[in-house]
């Protein structure tokens, strides 16, 4: 089978499980092409996207993480209350673990000590030493019909986004440079932004004569802000 | 005749006189030269074993493992796509044979065998419970010969080895494309009560490949 540069696959990937136990060993999340997660568990527990895993070798168990996406229960609370649920799975175990969602490019983004604000339905995986939060974004969602609420991932770890319709976009936020961003395409933000809510409502959008681009998120701060290339 | 990836969704052939082609009808995209395109024949190809040409295309139909093939023959260069899906072209050499669904066929080299197998041949009844339960249906492809296979995915594959240090494989039915050499499938079943009441982990059934050979696996959930 041939494959080339920029294919869901590279070569065939295998479980490390050989490697020397380095006692504080952290599962490993790494790429294997562009749009296929392989997670190396050596009995460590990482959330994924419930049904995402395509294929696994080794002894693997995936249980519901439950309503809190594995928070306990105030989180869960908060995901019921705030309809920003998802439901992840753990995964847990020895052995190779291959995640991939509908062809969607993956984007692995490493944390330290770090906060993310992600829109839920992009999140594909975290590793355990993240957690999930869901906080309230503002107003914007109530009209780009994506809920109140946004989901923070918080921590130390790597997470896996995922994008629709081609690589990740990341876009540089400076105070000088503000940026305004279709909600629809909106991935993820990190940094100290200030996420603020556009509206370009005027008497030709109300009768049908706009633009289609009449709500915008728009950024100020410092910081990155994920873009996909393609709307929701 | 040579297959190559034209890029990852285009198919370039080269047709030479004596070296056909089957080809998924309505696939080409355009051509170069002297090339010409002919409806399958009847039951071509194989056909079920033991049956006659045109019983074995009238059961192709019923059981939905058919798609409508064209012979490709002349000379010049032929290019194929479908649907804008990804294609990966497996290498038979002889030796084994290659199981895939017949939706997942754009071409293959005109000397190929294809038949139409049951399920109930891979693990008797357990197989044909597999493939209700995967919604595969009761019937697969199986290719031997020796040559070259383009075979469609969403989002591309990626192939795990199956084999000694890898005794077992398990692939999401969804995502499973197709698998070469003497590999058993077992449809395995972890369906618990968290499943029956919706808070599963949505990896209720899973496909389980013990045996030699190579399995490929789509990024994707999607069946076409």
């Amino acid at each position: 089978m041939t494959n080339e540069q920029g294919r869901a696959a590279a070569t065939s990937t295998r479980a490390r499980t050989h490697e020397p136990d380095d006692g504080e060993h952290v599962a490993q999340l790494r790429m294997t092409g562009h749009r296929v997660l392989v997670a190396d568990l050596r009995g460590e527990t990482i959330r994924a996207v419930t049904g995402s895993m395509v294929a696994y070798e080794g002894d693997v168990t995936f249980k519901n993480a439950g309503m809190g996406g594995g928070d306990g229960f105030k989180a869960a609370f908060k995901r019921k209350m705030t309809g920003e649920s998802l439901s992840f799975m753990e995964v847990t175990g020895h052995g190779s673990v291959h995640f991939a969602v509908d062809a969607q490019h993956i984007t692995l983004v490493q944390l330290e000590n770090d906060t993310m604000s992600v829109e839920a339905s992009q999140l594909l995986a975290i590793d355990g030493q993240v957690r999930m939060d869901v906080k309230f974004s503002g107003l914007r969602g109530a009209t780009s019909g994506q809920g109140l609420f946004t989901t923070t991932v918080s921590g130390t770890g790597t997470i896996a986004l995922l994008s629709a319709g081609g690589p990740l976009i990341a876009l540089g936020v400076t105070p000088q440079t503000p940026l305004v961003a279709d909600p629809d395409a909106f991935v993820a933000f990190q940094g100290q932004l200030n996420q603020s809510f556009v509206t370009d409502v005027t008497w030709r959008s109300a009768v049908g004569g706009g633009s289609g681009e009449a709500f915008s998120l728009r950024f100020d701060g410092h910081g990155v802000v994920y873009i996909q290339p393609e709307e929701r | 005749m040579v297959m190559e990836i034209e890029n990852g969704k285009v198919l370039k052939t080269t047709i030479t006189p004596g070296a056909q082609l089957t080809a998924r009808k309505g696939s080409m995209l355009y051509y170069r030269g002297d090339v010409r395109f002919v409806p399958h024949s009847m039951g071509g190809g194989g056909g079920m074993p033991g049956f006659g040409a045109m019983a074995g295309a009238a059961g192709r139909m019923m059981q939905g493992e058919h798609v409508a093939m064209m012979t490709v023959e002349g000379q010049g260069e032929s290019y194929f796509g479908h649907d804008g899906l990804y294609i990966d072209i497996v290498q038979l050499d002889g030796a084994n044979q290659l199981t895939v669904e017949a939706s997942r066929l754009l071409a293959y080299e005109g000397y190929l065998q294809t038949a139409i197998v049951p399920l109930t041949q891979q693990g008797g009844m357990r197989g044909a419970v597999r493939g209700a339960v995967t919604g595969q249906g009761m019937f697969t492809t199986q290719l031997s010969g020796q040559g070259s296979v383009a075979v469609l995915s969403h989002g591309g594959t990626f192939s795990l080895e199956v084999g000694p240090g890898h005794p077992e494989v398990v692939v999401d039915p969804q995502a499973y494309v197709g698998h070469r050499g003497p590999i058993t499938v077992d449809l395995t079943a972890k369906v618990g009560f968290r499943d029956v009441v919706g808070k599963g982990s949505g990896e209720a059934t899973q496909l389980k490949f013990t045996g030699q050979g190579t399995v490929w696996v789509q990024a994707s959930e999607q069946k076409f």
